[in-house]
């Protein structure tokens, strides 16, 4: 009944970006501040914690600490555009209704979910680059023979958590577009975020485990990203390339369904 | 396309309703107002021929034909579920009409969505205010979506709050503003755009009194400004009050169209007695009562009598002895057109 295809306007989805950033510049300070105390948390706990029983060398020929930061910059950017996609967005369709009224303007349904997705990369890019500094300069006062951060490549991570921030607010709204309730966020948290998290080569390398682990992963999005991180924080392959290919073209092919959905509950 | 007015400097003073400033201040060219200029040459802003509206098995609206004329303020009226607020999602966007045709400002609502949203201001049912915002920054942000200059948004954006009578809560979170200053928030909302038709569902819905004549009077200013005002509504008083023509709904259908005033001469008597009583004698009162009325009409405990000389009959119920606990002797109005035409009450 309606066309089946709708395109988002880049006016309408600028519209509703500069929306959520007129309010996160309100409240940028209060919103960021938990970020910059959250590395060093997992650093303490995970890097120092339980790095001080594995052996050093013990992966890739660094300290294990090195190993997890840069996987840490593309949870955190999952984090955000999750939470940014799911309760969030969650509680402007149904419970505040901010779509209902910005969809009685000019600017689309569809506008107001890209515009959506680009917020979400947005924060997660913010977050990512806020986190990305407390690591640099974490690395460099505690031990300075062994950075956190060693490659100047790594000025191109917050523009990547940008884009693993928008794949991970698709795969969101998707889950939002759904759902009738807000308790539902359990299932997609319990059931998709954690084990990303988990299992992602964050923590270990799954590269290195029997088939199919390796396989599995590959079809998973935040191994891809984490990859990203990793290698451009400290200094990339060309290999990264079919990493950033793929989150590209992942978020490419899922990124009209959440439109479509959101737009049949928008407009009956 | 509709062009932003400029608003000359000169118009901006003082002088108009109250010393308030006018909020459109374009001068006037030619004396007729917008209003009777649409009534003498009946041109159309809104169209509809056979606008029909499904949910699934449910049919919303069931195939209603109305026009709606530049300049006027056209009244829906009916109780919940007649298909009100149905056809007003139809007309700005929030519903795709299932068949028919919906032209607004001459455009086809299916086919050119975004140019049919620019050119109106929809004042919602239910408050989506955004409650992360200030005040005044929900008109700036609302502007936006427009696409309007900056320059253009802030000066709307001073001039509406006045308007609304909200300038000394600019800096305001939308919470701490009562029921009435958010409705007359959402009023200013709808007209950052200035827009042709200002289509409003239910503007006064759960508002106390005062804060009613207040949306009243803003809005009847709106239509003395020349806006085309298409508003819902279940309260009598306010479509004889606002309304220059109106149709009433009833299970999605249009029951009848025309003037407040016309309505009521054509349908009802002009004089109006209402009986309470019990359910005995109210059976009896009919009796007595059915030869000399026009019509008779039960509604709940009272019975309403429809009669062109209220004083005889009163005196044959007064000789009957019927007892009665009240009666109350009232002019007809629209809540009696309606109560004839579709047999039912209107509280619901």
């Amino acid at each position: 009944m309606n066309a089946p295809l709708r395109l988002p306007s880049p006016r309408g989805t600028f519209r509703v970006w500069q929306r959520n950033m007129t309010i996160f510049r309100k409240y940028w300070v209060s919103i960021m501040f938990p970020n910059f105390i959250e590395p060093i948390f997992y650093l303490a706990a995970l890097g120092l914690g339980l790095g001080a029983f594995i052996q050093e060398g013990g992966i890739n020929g660094g300290t294990y600490v090195q190993y997890i930061a840069p996987g840490l910059l593309a949870s955190n950017a999952m984090f955000a555009a999750s939470f940014e996609s799911t309760f969030n967005t969650f509680v402007k369709l149904k419970i505040d209704r901010i779509y209902d009224a910005i969809i009685s303007t000019p600017v689309n349904a569809e506008d107001v979910v890209a515009g959506e997705y680009l917020w979400a990369g947005t924060r997660a890019a913010l977050y990512g680059t806020g986190f990305l500094a407390v690591l640099a300069v974490l690395g460099f006062t505690l031990s300075p023979e062994a950075p956190l951060v060693s490659s100047f490549w790594a000025l191109l991570i917050p523009p990547m958590l940008l884009l693993i921030g928008v794949m991970f607010s698709v795969m969101g709204t998707l889950f939002t577009s759904l759902i009738q309730r807000i308790d539902l966020y359990a299932y997609y948290f319990t059931l998709v975020v954690t084990p990303l998290f988990l299992f992602s080569g964050i923590f270990f390398p799954v590269d290195d485990f029997p088939a199919p682990v390796p396989q599995i992963a590959w079809f998973t999005p935040l191994y891809h990203a984490v990859n990203v991180c990793r290698e451009l924080a400290t200094g990339p392959s060309p290999a990264v390339l079919a990493d950033i290919a793929w989150i590209v073209t992942f978020t490419l092919l899922l990124a009209m369904l959440p439109i479509h959905f959101m737009r049949r509950r928008l407009i009956s | 396309m509709y062009p932003f007015p400029a608003i000359p400097a000169a118009s901006r003073g003082p002088g108009s309703a109250g010393g308030r400033k006018a909020y459109f201040g374009e001068e006037r060219l030619s004396t007729e107002t917008e209003r009777e200029r649409g009534a003498r040459t009946r041109e159309s802003t809104l169209v509809a021929r056979d606008l029909r509206k499904s949910y699934g098995d449910f049919q919303a609206v069931k195939g209603v034909d109305f026009e709606v004329y530049r300049g006027e303020c056209f009244g829906f009226l009916g109780p919940n579920g007649a298909g009100k607020t149905s056809t007003m999602k139809m007309i700005y966007g929030a519903a795709i009409p299932t068949g028919g045709e919906l032209t607004v400002a001459g455009l086809d609502v299916t086919r050119h969505e975004r140019d049919v949203k620019r050119r109106i201001g929809v004042v919602p049912q239910e408050n989506n205010l955004d409650d992360d915002l200030e005040v005044k920054e929900n008109l700036l942000v609302y502007g936006r979506y427009f696409d309007l200059p900056k320059k253009v948004i802030l000066r709307r954006a001073e001039e509406l709050l006045d308007f609304v009578e909200l300038m000394d809560k600019a800096n305001a979170e939308v919470e701490q503003l009562s029921g009435g200053m958010k409705r007359r928030l959402l009023i200013a909302r709808a007209l950052i755009n200035d827009p042709e038709i200002v289509v409003l569902d239910e503007p006064t819905t759960g508002l106390d009194p005062q804060a009613r004549h207040l949306v009243w009077e803003r809005l009847r200013e709106l239509a003395n400004e020349g806006k085309t005002l298409i508003l819902t509504t279940h309260y009598m008083e306010e479509a004889a009050r606002l309304c220059d023509r109106l149709v009433i709904m009833e299970g999605g259908r249009i029951v009848t169209e025309g003037s407040p005033k016309r309505l009521i001469e054509e349908h009802v008597s002009p004089q109006v007695l209402e009986f309470r009583g019990r359910d005995g004698s109210l059976g009896k009162l009919h009796e007595v009562v059915e030869m000399e009325a026009d019509a008779v009409e039960r509604s709940g405990d009272s019975l309403l009598v429809y009669a062109s000389d209220a004083d005889a009959l009163l005196e044959k119920v007064r000789r009957s002895g019927v007892e009665v606990e009240n009666t109350v002797y009232r002019q007809a109005g629209l809540e009696d057109v309606f109560l004839r035409l579709t047999g039912r009450s209107l509280t619901d």
